[in-house]
């Protein structure tokens, strides 16, 4: 049965990832899509009378952003998954612990001050984000330790949050205070995946992998993990050095996402809770089906946001919010009643 | 054995535990008890290692905290008091966490051999049937068995449960003792148990530890240790007055 809902899966990603491409102000009929892309990707010949102009607009426009989406959406959801399993709480996400506000702050300022890392050339931004999310991440768990010997989940939480209301508001400020390019950061802010070409996937690629990779690698420990600390120990589980871990992974997933398409919420909530009642909390399979249905829901979202209100595009941030809190709210009380 | 040293444990302010030392041998179950707050729990920790501790605690002859984490994970195992999630594992999957330590390499889940274990201890504890079931929605009872099975997947040479009756009827409880009990005996393992019933402990325990709500302490083969005078002083009460009192109520 499981073997089933994997297959169906991931039949779903590959058409929301066609549909996200075919539909559009030009609607390019699924079909050319699939043509095209296996062109392009595996040298096959292109169907009769598909047009240059169209080539282009999947190849160059519509199949980078697609892709894009399905990168972001996938950070955060595994980000999320593991997250939660970490805190041990449902209701954690990849915003918890304040790297999204520090990634933010870190990429609002090479924004302002025009700053590029040598050498890293369009990687700046993702490498930004990682690092100032991983600062932030750092800076919180520090705090939680100074305040609480115990170091319980709860201390975490709270400084997290703590920490993330701070950031923002100095955000805020330097925000303010940049007239120039208040009108690029707010955009960047709203969570937007317009006009974004190859070079931002490959920008995010690298942290992609390595990030879900390194999640998955400790999948036993997440599922000892999610009965407690205590219990995780008494497992056998260093529980210190994988937790630290974990967590600098979730730095490397959500402070990429973040510096590639601004801070979108709810994708990190929801898409762990689907997939956790229809697979099962079993990390082995929960962080694969996470990266699957993360993509598709990000997918789907930039789709009604660029679509909606033609020619004008909504920014996918408020989408997701305004779709995934009753959609969230669903799930977790129908839950609750059972 | 398992050879605890001059023990002192506690927290950054105070010490629960001070200073204590005994021994355990294969095939002995030792209980725990005292007053709330006498620090049983917090010496079952230091035992695990789980939390840190003054002095030495040794299992034949290798100092405990000089292990890795996974070495540890193959000698002992614990049921804590509190092991609820969240999330919905099966039973199944609940279990086969006690085989984490077992299972190497990057990437790789349970072997054949670790499947066959998990079902072997569900069997074991009678769970086998309820292998696929949701564990939020187990009885307490129920969920105490996982908890076993867990415990037997981890194949540990030393067993450490605190309060294990909680919350469990008379009937459980005498179950889980009963099997704890035989298991120590008849696979020759070390098992030390917080308890609260001292009926429990007289029935079951070889050695008792009890601890004051001070510093003070008192170990024994289970006969010196729970006297009469001895249990007035620890407990601030006239224990066993009230239990024949009880009794003679029963024979009534």
């Amino acid at each position: 049965m499981n073997k089933k809902l994997i297959g169906l899966s991931v039949a779903l990603l590959v058409l929301t990832v066609l549909i996200g491409i075919s539909v559009g102000s030009t609607k390019i009929p699924v079909q050319d899509v699939f043509s095209i892309l296996s062109h392009k990707l595996l040298g096959t010949a292109l169907s009769e009378g598909i047009e240059g102009k169209t080539v282009s607009i999947v190849w160059i426009l519509r199949f980078p952003r697609v892709l894009l989406a399905l990168i972001v959406g996938a950070s955060l959801a595994v980000s999320g998954s593991s997250i939660q399993s970490v805190l041990k709480n449902p209701l954690a996400s990849p915003y918890t612990l304040g790297v999204s506000a520090g990634a933010s702050l870190g990429v609002v300022i090479c924004i302002i001050f025009d700053l590029y890392i040598p050498y890293f050339g369009y990687m700046t931004l993702t490498t930004v984000g990682f690092l100032s999310g991983l600062v932030t991440v750092f800076l919180v768990l520090r705090f939680a330790r100074k305040v609480d010997h115990g170091f319980t989940n709860q201390t975490i939480i709270l400084s997290g949050m703590v920490l993330a209301l701070f950031v923002n508001a100095v955000l805020t400020m330097i925000t303010a205070l940049s007239h120039q390019d208040l009108q690029r950061i707010v955009l960047w802010q709203m969570g937007t995946f317009s006009l974004k070409s190859w070079k931002y996937v490959y920008a995010i690629l690298p942290f992609f992998v390595i990030g879900t990779l390194g999640t998955l690698r400790y999948a036993k420990e997440l599922d000892a993990l999610s009965f407690g600390e205590e219990q995780a120990l008494t497992l056998g589980v260093d529980v210190e050095k994988v937790k630290k871990r974990l967590i600098i992974y979730s730095a490397v997933l959500t402070g990429s996402a973040v510096a590639t398409s601004g801070t979108i919420g709810f994708v990190g909530l929801v898409a762990p809770h689907i997939c956790r009642r229809v697979f099962g909390p079993k990390h082995s399979l929960l962080i694969p089906m996470s990266v699957i249905f993360g993509g598709v829901f990000m997918i789907v979202m930039d789709l009604i946001a660029r679509t909606v209100i033609p020619p004008s595009e909504l920014p996918v941030g408020a989408i997701t919010a305004l779709i995934g809190a009753p959609f969230f709210s669903m799930i977790f009380f129908s839950r609750r009643k059972k | 054995m398992l050879k605890l040293n001059s023990v002192s444990v506690g927290y950054t302010s105070k010490m629960v535990v001070k200073d204590i030392s005994f021994e355990v041998e294969q095939g002995q179950m030792i209980c725990l008890i005292g007053p709330n707050g006498s620090g049983k729990t917090t010496l079952l920790k230091a035992i695990a290692n789980i939390k840190e501790f003054e002095g030495d605690i040794k299992y034949n002859e290798v100092h405990i905290n000089s292990m890795y984490r996974k070495e540890i994970g193959k000698i002992m195992a614990m049921i804590t008091q509190n092991s609820h999630t969240y999330f919905p594992f099966s039973v199944f999957d609940t279990v086969m966490n006690g085989r984490y330590v077992y299972m190497d390499g990057l990437f790789k889940g349970p072997s054949k051999q670790d499947k066959v274990i998990v079902e072997q201890a569900l069997e074991r504890v009678g769970m086998l049937e309820f292998r696929k079931r949701n564990i939020s929605t187990l009885s307490g009872g129920q969920l105490q068995r996982v908890h076993l099975a867990k415990l037997l997947a981890q194949e540990p040479e030393i067993i450490l449960l605190d309060e294990p009756t909680n919350h469990l009827d008379l009937k459980y409880q005498i179950e889980t003792l009963e099997f704890i009990k035989e298991l120590t005996i008849k696979e020759h393992k070390i098992s030390i148990v917080v308890l609260h019933d001292l009926n429990l402990v007289q029935r079951y325990a070889d050695k008792v530890v009890m601890l004051s709500e001070g510093d003070d302490f008192l170990i024994g083969d289970t006969k010196d240790v729970l006297t009469n005078e001895k249990l007035n002083e620890f407990y601030h009460l006239d224990i066993k007055d009230w239990m024949v009192k009880t009794l003679e109520m029963w024979r009534k």
